[in-house]
């Protein structure tokens, strides 16, 4: 249930409001001129101060007063926002925000520092700042008058004819009259035209008051607040001679025919006042044609959308998850049993169950365009602070993942784009000597590939200093000097804990991320990371990762007395280890595929497997990219998707094993952790092929 | 070491406090070890194991407790003691406990599972004899139950 | 006992409109935006319509002209929001029809002492 705490509502909602303002301040940075963006920002602080003020944040609204006066002023297009403007907001914004969630950490002076330089801006480009100024007081009411001897008032009341057209109830305030205090009301019928001409949406009567209460003339007034300027209102006091409510002009606002009035003689009070609807056209000459209101909408690609608190998506997931498990153990209940009927129903249950997966798994799929936009203010005050102008460009926003997912990236991103902006991207003399644009470009894209999504931080800096990369590590004994390594293993060496030499950066302090905890968190993601780089032109950074971490296609093996999983993305051919093949292999951990030679490992041995080796082994293919391994086992039985199930944390230093999932009769299977064995494969081949040389 | 601050769920796997508290005592090997009930979620029959190949010895494998994976403990491995053969006693004592501010449930062995009775540090002894194999940091203090020495463990030292 | 319509995109205003008037004995209906709101009323009658004049999609003055222009709104009172005291915003209201108005931040006091003016 939605939390029904008013405030709350207010913080969940000013929070969204702000997130849009940002973005908003961000994109008029770029487009100063478009007006729609001013509307929405000026919009969203409008409201914020409103519901701020009803909710007790005075200091949010009164702040915030300010800055929407100032953007009133770009609204009516005094000024153009301009780069400092746009920059001086998002202070403005981030004050806002303070002040809602730690307002005692603020400080008033910071909230007066902006408004003074918001306004310097502001009125230094515009006329004054004044005219928006509009706070004038309600509309100041007459001196109070002394209350008359004979406590009370004789009011004239004669509304425009038209006053029933925006649902003012005469009689109403007739009534609200008679709350002040006993009244004497005489209805005057001179102006109501013959039945003929009669239109019952207009008002031709007029009333004469006499009002018996010692109630200051504002009470009278106040009564007629909202119709004060489409009536002639006369307030007396009582004792004087009382205004002649039919003598006083008519207001002139409607050209409707009024014929002499027949003399008809009516009780005072309730006269019938349509208050029905009169079937038939509107005659009132001001109703506007019905609007293409209706259609006017703005092309805000607002799809209706549900909010939906997580952990109630998790739960769901999990439920979906039981359910697959569950219904994977009836198919194989069904697949032995003889009886048609249970079989066709464990059918249609694997139908359904499969397809509510799926749909679970799409509710929790959310565009990448949700991580990125945050980035976009990442990198506008990275650059302010480092003095490097930036261009940020984002690919691929639509590209989806899963929602955990998605937030687990975030700091990971957060680090690698301060890297590519800090170290990557070279100031600005470099940049001018090396012939490149003045602005750097950062890209960050997402894309599919096979059922993985490839997530990449790419800079147009000076790229890795291979040469410095290698003497710090050798500085620091990683590598013995002399020794033989490639490029890209010598950039491996980033991923080590306290290699980075990363100097700290005052906006935004670090979080104690390194790229050794960046490449940890991705790979407890079942991920991969990589660095590529061309010296002088710059660097990327890709990730790969899985679509979800919750289910998983895997192909069923069978090693021994235990059953195994591998991750069907992985997988790129799967064949049998013939007697020819072990002969030719010859102790060695090689295997010749079409002609090329893919090392292998034994998960019997891995995995200490007992009893006999089955007659006719099956190697299956897994791959990495760039690196395969076979995989040799005693049994392939087939594909199986299911729920993955994480490892105990007491089973941490098993890397092996990425995790675990259960089979359709109870038991569990472990899942393959493919890197590692693909790892372990290509150090047991370099061990070969060293010892061969030897 | 600080006392267990947590109460309630799950017990911290650290040194006792002082008040008598509930346990359950359980047979490994020749000996008798106090289990917190408040850690204990349930005792169940033994199920299949499913082994993990380059897991501690003690933690031998993965046990399918009503679809929940829990790893399996083998507190003989720890206390040096020969591995235990299956009897109709043998049960398994699902756990809850708090490792490193997390909590871990797993899955401990019994050959045979005795009764609940309360244990205090007050009554603790002075350990008459410490198998070979023992390592201090393994016991958080040994008392008497039914006029028999009975060990009192600490768990978050002896699975991790 | 009113049946009272409030639209405005703040869900936050939405609901203290609601804390207030429902516990007075009125049944209050939400819309998030003019359309919404001019939706609801074209299915079902009200007796008095709250609503805020900045909002997405439709705003509250083609709003408030779109209710008029229903048959069966006439003659009902339509109250619009505003945070200032800007003459010309509340001109413009009541010239697109309607009755009269609330200044924002109000207390609940206020906005009872509105809704009891107007729904006699």
């Amino acid at each position: 249930m939605m939390d029904l705490d008013p405030t709350e509502i207010f913080r969940q909602e000013a929070a969204e409001l702000l997130e849009t303002l940002e973005t908003v301040l961000l994109d008029l940075g770029q487009r100063p001129g478009d007006g729609d963006l001013v509307d929405a920002a000026f919009r969203a602080l409008h409201t914020i101060k409103g519901s701020g003020a009803m909710f007790g944040f005075d200091r949010v609204a009164a702040f915030t007063h300010d800055f929407e006066t100032a953007f009133d002023l770009i609204r009516k297009g005094r000024i153009v926002a301009d780069h400092e403007i746009v920059t001086v907001s998002l202070s403005a914004k981030d004050y806002i925000r303070t002040l809602i969630e730690d307002p005692d950490s603020t400080d008033a002076i910071i909230g007066e520092a902006i408004v003074a330089e918001l306004h310097r801006l502001v009125s230094g480009l515009g006329s004054g700042g004044a005219g928006a100024e509009a706070h004038e007081p309600e509309a100041a009411a007459p001196p109070a008058e002394a209350s008359p001897e004979e406590a009370g008032w004789a009011i004239g009341i004669a509304f425009n004819p038209d006053i029933l057209r925006n649902g003012t109830n005469p009689l109403g305030l007739l009534d609200e009259l008679r709350d002040l205090g006993p009244c004497e009301v005489v209805a005057d019928l001179g102006a109501v035209p013959e039945l003929a001409a009669l239109d019952p949406e207009h008002c031709f009567i007029r009333w004469t008051v006499r009002l018996h209460a010692p109630c200051p003339r504002e009470a009278v007034e106040d009564v007629f607040m909202f119709v004060s300027d489409e009536m002639t209102l006369t307030i007396a006091p009582l004792g004087e001679a009382a205004p002649d409510a039919a003598e006083a002009p008519m207001p002139a606002a409607q050209a409707a025919a009024i014929s002499a009035p027949p003399a008809r003689k009516t009780p005072a009070a309730k006269t019938p006042v349509p208050a029905k609807p009169a079937a038939g056209e509107a005659p009132a000459a001001e109703r506007p044609a019905p609007d293409k209101a209706e259609h006017n909408r703005r092309s805000d690609d607002k799809g209706s959308t549900v909010r939906v608190q997580a952990e109630r998506l998790d739960e769901l997931m999990d439920r979906v998850g039981e359910l697959v498990i569950a219904q994977a153990r009836l198919s194989q209940l069904a697949h032995v049993s003889n009886d048609l009927a249970i079989k066709a129903i464990a059918e249609e249950v694997e139908r359904l169950a499969s397809g509510l997966r799926d749909t679970t798994m799409g509710v929790r799929m959310v565009p990448m365009g949700t991580l990125f936009a945050r980035f976009r203010r990442l990198v506008h005050d990275l650059s302010r602070d480092l003095s490097k102008p930036v261009e940020f460009v984002t690919v691929g926003e639509d590209t989806e993942m899963d929602k955990t997912m998605i937030e687990r990236l975030a700091d990971p991103l957060v680090h690698l784009i301060r890297n590519a902006i800090d170290h990557g991207i070279e100031n600005a003399e470099a940049r001018a000597a090396a012939g490149k644009p003045a602005t750097g470009r950062i890209e960050l894209s997402a894309r599919y590939v096979g059922a993985q999504v490839l997530v990449s931080v790419q800079d147009d800096g000076g790229g890795l200093d291979t040469a410095r990369i290698r003497a710090k590590a050798e500085e620091n004994g990683l590598i013995q000097p002399g020794a033989a390594l490639s490029e890209h293993e010598i950039h491996q060496f980033l991923f080590h804990p306290g290699f980075s030499t990363a100097r700290t950066i005052s906006a935004l302090s670090g979080r104690g991320v390194g790229m050794d905890v960046v490449k940890r968190t991705i790979e407890a993601m079942r991920g991969s990371i990589d660095l590529t780089t061309v010296p002088g032109l710059g660097s990327s950074v890709t990730l790969r990762l899985p679509l979800t971490l919750a289910i998983i296609d895997g192909l069923l093996i069978r090693v021994g007395e235990g059953r195994y999983i591998i991750p069907l993305s992985a997988v790129e051919e799967c064949l049998e280890l013939t007697p020819a093949d072990e002969n030719r292999s010859r102790g060695r951990s090689f295997l010749s595929v079409r002609g090329e030679l893919v090392p292998f490992l034994r998960l019997r041995d891995q995995f200490d497997a007992a009893g006999q080796p089955d007659p006719h082994q099956k190697v299956i293919i897994i791959s990495t990219g760039e690196m395969r391994v076979g995989l040799v086992a005693d049994q392939i039985i087939g594909s199986h998707q299911t729920v993955i199930k994480s490892l105990s944390k007491l089973h941490a230093d098993v890397t092996m094993f990425s995790g675990a999932t259960i089979l359709g009769d109870g038991s569990a299977a472990l899942i393959l952790d493919v890197a590692q064995l693909v790892g372990l494969g290509q150090g047991r081949a370099e061990t070969d092929k060293t010892m061969e040389a030897a | 070491m600080t006392d267990a601050a947590t109460l309630g769920r799950p017990a911290a796997a650290g040194p006792v406090p002082h008040q008598p508290i509930q346990a359950l005592m359980i047979a490994i090997g020749q000996e008798i070890f106090a289990i917190e009930t408040a850690m204990v979620r349930e005792i169940i029959d033994p199920v299949p194991l499913t082994r993990v190949a380059g897991a501690k010895a003690h933690l031998p494998g993965l046990i399918n407790v009503r679809g929940n994976i829990i790893p399996l403990a083998d507190l003989h491995e720890r206390f040096g003691m020969p591995a235990g053969q299956t009897t109709p006693d043998t049960r398994i004592v699902v756990i809850e406990v708090e490792i490193d501010e997390d909590p871990v449930t797993l899955g401990i062995i019994a050959d045979k599972v005795h009764e609940v009775s309360e244990v205090s540090r007050a009554n603790a002894q002075q350990t008459p004899r410490i198998g070979m194999n023992w390592r201090p940091e393994y016991i958080s203090f040994i008392t008497k139950w039914n006029d028999e020495f009975i060990i009192v463990p600490n768990l978050s030292a002896i699975l991790v | 006992m009113a049946n009272i319509l409030t639209v405005d995109d703040s869900p936050s205003v939405r609901q203290m409109i609601k804390l207030v008037l429902g516990p007075a004995g009125h049944q209050v209906s939400e819309a998030a935006d003019g359309s919404e709101g001019l939706g609801k009323a074209r299915g079902q009658r009200y007796d008095l319509v709250i609503t805020d004049l900045n909002m997405p999609v439709m705003n509250g003055l083609e709003m408030i002209r779109g209710m008029r222009a229903l048959p069966s709104f006439t003659g009902v009172p339509i109250v619009f929001l505003t945070t200032e005291s800007d003459d010309a915003v509340k001109q413009e209201a009541k010239a697109a029809g309607a009755t009269g108005w609330i200044t924002k931040p109000f207390k609940p006091e206020q906005l009872l002492a509105v809704v009891a003016k107007l729904v006699r």
